[in-house]
């Protein structure tokens, strides 16, 4: 399975768990923030991912896969705002965004918001070429 | 209306309602997990008889109490047919007495099994089912848990919290391609109710619009129904098998 047709998949399970036409699902979208994802529908998404795909994705995962192991008191400060190693490391996962646009202003509960259906690919392609 | 896809696991299988509802379930072709916690020669002779026909039948002991216990009986469920995608919480206890002089250990008895039990053997059927996206769950639950009756006070607030969560479940697993119902018997004629029925069978069955009780049979093809593929349409729906007993205001007539 090429990513091309994992992102044919992915976008599919979006738009269907979250009752959208397929124009609207596009790559640079944020799940959460811009097409209003909520837990029950990414657990949706993510079953729909396993059964389409056949790679176990668990709701926890996403967060995991976005922290990159880096522990909670490393990856944000005293305040919640995430720290410039973390915000290296989302550059990785997220590499849309900006880290001068962030820097020192992203809280540690807004980094969910930023994550995008091509984000969502590229990890489903990792996982699935890991389990492979 | 046939079965024979379904895999079914029942609670509380090795008599009453329960039972009906496994032999009503395999006669329909479904493979049956007969569920016991301490039954187990009532289980066995139920699976004799679905296999003797020429059914499939396991018995699975576990109180569905216990968390790990329910997990366990799905599993078991899975590992003997494939998949689980038919589930009827069914176990269920009574410890009748006055609030008055009811002890704390009486209603957290009958709410662990009756509706600790039913969340349980959910959660742990669920997943199975939401990544086949192919599911149906009944509840067995009571007239008792949208009326009051004496004595019944433990009983009936178990039964309301099954329909507050069959309503719950239904919407949450409705998108997952999982229908959730529950059936309200009224009076059954189940050893859980014989004391009742013994003391006041004559005067409960004046009360009744039908005039007679709900067999245990008529509850188990209802359970069938909502278990299969005639209600595709059909969630989050508390059906009362009362025969009429639930929607009278009262007893009277014109003069």
């Amino acid at each position: 399975m090429d990513r091309s047709e994992i992102e044919s998949v992915v976008h599919e399970a979006v738009a269907e768990a979250l009752a959208l036409d397929d124009d609207e699902v596009t790559p640079e979208a944020t799940l959460m923030d811009e097409l209003g994802a909520e837990s029950i529908d990414l657990l949706d998404i993510l079953f729909r991912l396993e059964r389409g795909i056949g790679v176990k994705i668990q709701a926890a995962d996403l967060t995991e896969h976005v922290q990159g192991g880096i522990p909670d008191e490393e990856f944000g400060d005293d305040d919640e705002i995430i720290t410039e190693k973390g915000l290296a490391h989302l550059t990785t996962v997220m590499p849309q965004i900006d880290p001068e646009e962030h820097k020192g202003t992203l809280r540690a509960d807004e980094v969910m918001n930023l994550f995008t259906v091509d984000n969502l690919v590229d990890m489903v392609v990792a996982r699935k070429a890991a389990a492979s | 209306m046939d079965l024979s896809d379904r895999h079914a696991l029942v609670t509380g299988a090795s008599r009453g309602i329960g039972k009906a509802c496994a032999l009503e379930l395999a006669s329909r072709g479904a493979a049956v997990a007969v569920n016991y916690r301490s039954g187990e020669a009532e289980a066995q002779a139920v699976v004799a008889k679905i296999t003797g026909a020429g059914g499939r039948a396991v018995a699975v002991q576990g109180d569905v109490s216990v968390p790990e216990e329910a997990t366990a009986a799905v599993s078991a469920t899975v590992e003997a047919f494939g998949s689980i995608n038919v589930l009827v919480n069914n176990a269920g206890i009574s410890r009748d007495g006055l609030i008055f002089s009811m002890e704390p250990e009486d209603w957290l008895a009958v709410m662990n099994v009756n509706f600790g039990g039913t969340f349980n053997c959910t959660r742990a059927a669920a997943e199975h089912m939401m990544r086949e996206r192919d599911g149906a769950i009944v509840n067995v639950s009571s007239v008792m848990g949208i009326g009051a009756w004496v004595g019944q006070a433990n009983y009936a607030a178990s039964k309301g919290a099954v329909n507050a969560f069959t309503r719950c479940a239904a919407l949450e697993f409705a998108r997952f391609g999982i229908r959730v119902n529950a059936v309200m018997p009224g009076f059954s004629p189940t050893e859980l109710v014989q004391e009742l029925v013994e003391k006041a069978g004559r005067s409960i069955k004046k009360q009744i619009p039908m005039r007679r009780m709900a067999e245990v049979e008529e509850v188990a093809r209802t359970v069938a129904f909502l278990a299969g593929p005639d209600a595709s349409g059909i969630t989050g729906s508390l059906l009362p098998i009362d025969g009429g007993v639930s929607m009278q205001l009262g007893l009277g007539k014109p003069e």
